[in-house]
């Protein structure tokens, strides 16, 4: 029972199945009252009404006319099997009737009461009302309740076993309620548990029908793919991250170690130094950018965004990278909106775009022309870099997206820069789309529109112009 | 020179230290953060080198806010392994005057010492800059080698005088980033060397002394010596 106590679905389907059996209860009652307790109502009125005739007629009549015509009620065979008469004089010798009455209760006279009397030899539950006439004689008008008791017990014994039916089936239908809803909540539990020990691949089987079980069964297992999803990510880049470090330090390890084992001259080891110094470095700019892609990813930056500039980010970085791609015999070439500003962190888009032209310069091949544009549409501000080289296969181009991961095997590079690029477009919000230009690749990355009018005091620099104007 | 160099790793204090010592300076090395907090306050130090994760659980940046309330001047330098920009804005903002993330080259230390070293003498009022017979105009925005004028972008501008406020001192490619570009990422491909070779055409082209020479492994330095 403490089992059952602790089951909501027991719970509910009893609070349910004892509501019914109130309803049941309330029905028979007032059906009791409106059909029952009416007609007891009408015997009343009718034996007070025919007593008031038969005292009225004994006003002015004699006692023996009033005998005669109970008589003739006895005998008239209206009502003859309930009614009930009764006339005795003064010294209560009895005159007529149908009763034998043993005493009369002189102090209900004049009430309608209940009374069991002797009828026709046999005693039977009966209303009488008993009056005393003016000169001393008692009449009793009364009716036979038997018929009507007979209904009345039926009914009562209708409602009891009514509702005791109601009851049992409220509470079997309750075990059976929540035998059903446990056996559909056992799967859920057991996929849980299953899942705990470690068993990530496990889905909660789903039945044909689309209940609420059903769905909430297909929300968790699509929950469950993501989370999943999430972990093989995750999973994935430790791996590439611990393989992309053990490599080279793998490498730099054999050097020093056959450098050390005397296989090296001096002014070999001293290369050896030199080089290991140099892949240290490396390594070094591979642990800024993981951390760099960590940090934009987690999302939380404790210096506000303010409103940037994209025309002066561009103009910054393409004048840090126009001999770079002068050098390489490339055109780099760029457009801006003035009002193409976003919400952003200078420097991370400053890093974006310097990540975007690196890609450009070195994949796009020779002479490469390359354009950076800046633009305000009504919902957003597009920053793109296009440019004509061979561009990245449709295959490739969500995989370019991970940690690692280089579409051009052959050249130099840590595969981070469009993580970079990724993440940092995600830290601001906005999309990013790598599209076909054929020839050539277009990196899209949309920022929401934000109006410049709508941020005049909620940063820093803003708020340090309006400082120097007070 | 007297540097105060306040950092709790021996290994990293010692090679620092030798460093230091080898260019000339003298080295005071403290590896507590009570005792770093004590001596930054009570003596008189060129410059502090301060490390910010040391051992008793003490941010260096409260030092530097110390040292800052007490209204000392000293140009500090702040070493540190918490590398995210955030951390680097924090630095600056809580009064350091650079911010080095660890691990570093020692000639990037070392360069960025002998530019705050410099920085702190320096007057920035010059209208005039010159090395040898190159001659800035800062409010003209002319420069000229031996009488010829030479034309430059605004940028390559700052690139040059830049490198001419710190003449006979290496500057690394990140400095340059920073002063020239106020960006604090690192570009994968060689901008800056290309940056410097275009200006090098400009400046030294067709002249016997090469004032704008490449260090090798440390960065740039402009230069009248041979």
């Amino acid at each position: 029972m403490i089992r059952l106590s602790r089951s909501v679905a027991f719970r509910l389907a009893l609070t349910s199945g004892l509501l019914v059996v109130g309803a049941i209860v309330v029905v028979s009652v007032v059906f009791y009252f409106g059909t029952v307790g009416i007609e007891a109502r009408r015997i009343d009125r009718k034996i007070a009404l025919i007593a008031d005739r038969f005292s009225d007629s004994a006003k002015t009549n004699a006692l023996a006319a009033l005998a005669q015509r109970v008589d003739q009620a006895l005998t008239d065979g209206i009502d003859s099997d309930t009614e009930i008469y009764y006339l005795a004089d003064a010294d209560g010798h009895r005159l007529t009737g149908n009763i034998a009455v043993t005493d009369a209760d002189t102090r209900t006279l004049d009430k309608i009461v209940n009374r069991t009397v002797v009828r026709a030899g046999r005693p039977s539950f009966a209303r009488l009302l008993m009056r005393r006439l003016p000169d001393g004689a008692l009449l009793i008008i009364g009716r036979d309740m038997g018929d009507l008791n007979e209904v009345r017990n039926l009914a009562w014994r209708s409602i009891i076993t009514g509702s005791l039916l109601a009851i049992l089936l409220a509470i079997g239908g309750s075990l059976l309620f929540r035998r059903q809803i446990e056996r559909r909540i056992f799967a859920i539990r057991h996929t849980a548990a299953d899942i705990e020990a470690g068993n990530l691949s496990r889905r909660i089987p789903l039945s044909g029908d689309s209940d609420e079980f059903t769905r909430l069964a297909q929300d968790i297992n699509r929950m469950l793919d993501r989370i999943e999803h999430l972990m093989d990510g995750v999973r994935h880049v430790s791996n590439t991250i611990a393989h992309n470090l053990r490599t080279p330090l793998g490498r730099i390890r054999g050097q020093l170690d056959e450098a050390l084992r005397g296989l090296s001259t001096e002014s070999g080891f001293a290369a050896v130094g030199g080089s290991a110094i140099r892949q240290i470095d490396d390594l070094i700019v591979v642990l800024e950018k993981l951390l760099q892609i960590a940090e934009a990813e987690s999302g939380t930056r404790r210096q506000p965004f303010e409103p940037v500039s994209l025309k002066d980010v561009i103009v910054d970085v393409v004048e840090l990278y126009d001999a770079a791609a002068e050098s390489e015999g490339a055109t780099l070439t760029w457009h801006a909106d003035e009002e193409a500003i976003v919400l952003g962190d200078r420097d991370l888009l400053g890093s974006v775009l310097a990540n975007l032209l690196d890609n450009a310069l070195k994949y796009a091949g020779k002479p490469a022309h390359i354009e950076v544009t800046a633009e305000s549409t009504a919902d957003a501000v597009v920053l793109s870099v296009g440019d004509d080289g061979p561009g990245i296969p449709a295959t490739e181009r969500t995989r370019v997206l991970e940690r690692f991961y280089r579409s051009h095997h052959g050249e130099s590079g840590s595969g981070l820069g469009l993580s970079i690029v990724a993440a940092i477009a995600y830290l601001h919000g906005a999309s990013l789309r790598l599209e076909d230009t054929a020839p050539g690749l277009c990196v899209r990355l949309s920022f929401a529109r934000t109006e410049s009018a709508t941020f005049p005091n909620g940063n820093d620099s803003s708020m340090s112009t309006t400082g120097e104007r007070i | 020179m007297h540097l105060l160099l306040v950092e709790d790793e021996a290994d990293t204090a010692r090679y620092i230290r030798n460093g230091l010592k080898e260019s000339g300076y003298t080295v005071t090395w403290s590896g507590q953060a009570a005792e770093g907090r004590h001596l930054a306050l009570n003596e008189r130090w060129d410059l502090i080198i301060l490390d910010r994760m040391l051992a008793d659980g003490a941010d260096g940046l409260s030092i530097v806010a110390a040292v800052r309330e007490a209204g000392v001047k000293t140009p500090v330098l702040i070493l540190s392994a918490l590398a995210t920009l955030d951390e680097r804005v924090r630095g600056l903002r809580g009064g350091g005057d650079d911010y080095l993330t660890k691990p570093f080259a020692f000639s990037e230390l070392m360069a960025r010492i002998e530019a705050l070293l410099r920085r702190s003498g320096l007057r920035d009022d010059a209208r005039q800059l010159a090395v040898a017979d190159l001659k800035l105009d800062l409010s003209t925005r002319r420069v000229e080698r031996a009488g010829q004028p030479i034309a430059l972008q605004p940028r390559e501008f700052r690139l040059l005088e830049y490198l001419v406020r710190h003449q006979e001192q290496v500057v690394t490619r990140t400095m340059l980033l920073e002063a020239v570009w106020d960006y604090h990422f690192a570009p994968q491909t060689n901008v800056i060397d290309v940056q410097i070779s275009r200006l090098r055409n400009k400046i030294d082209k067709g002249h016997t002394l090469s004032l704008l020479r490449t260090v090798r492994g440390a960065g740039y330095m402009i230069s009248a010596h041979d």
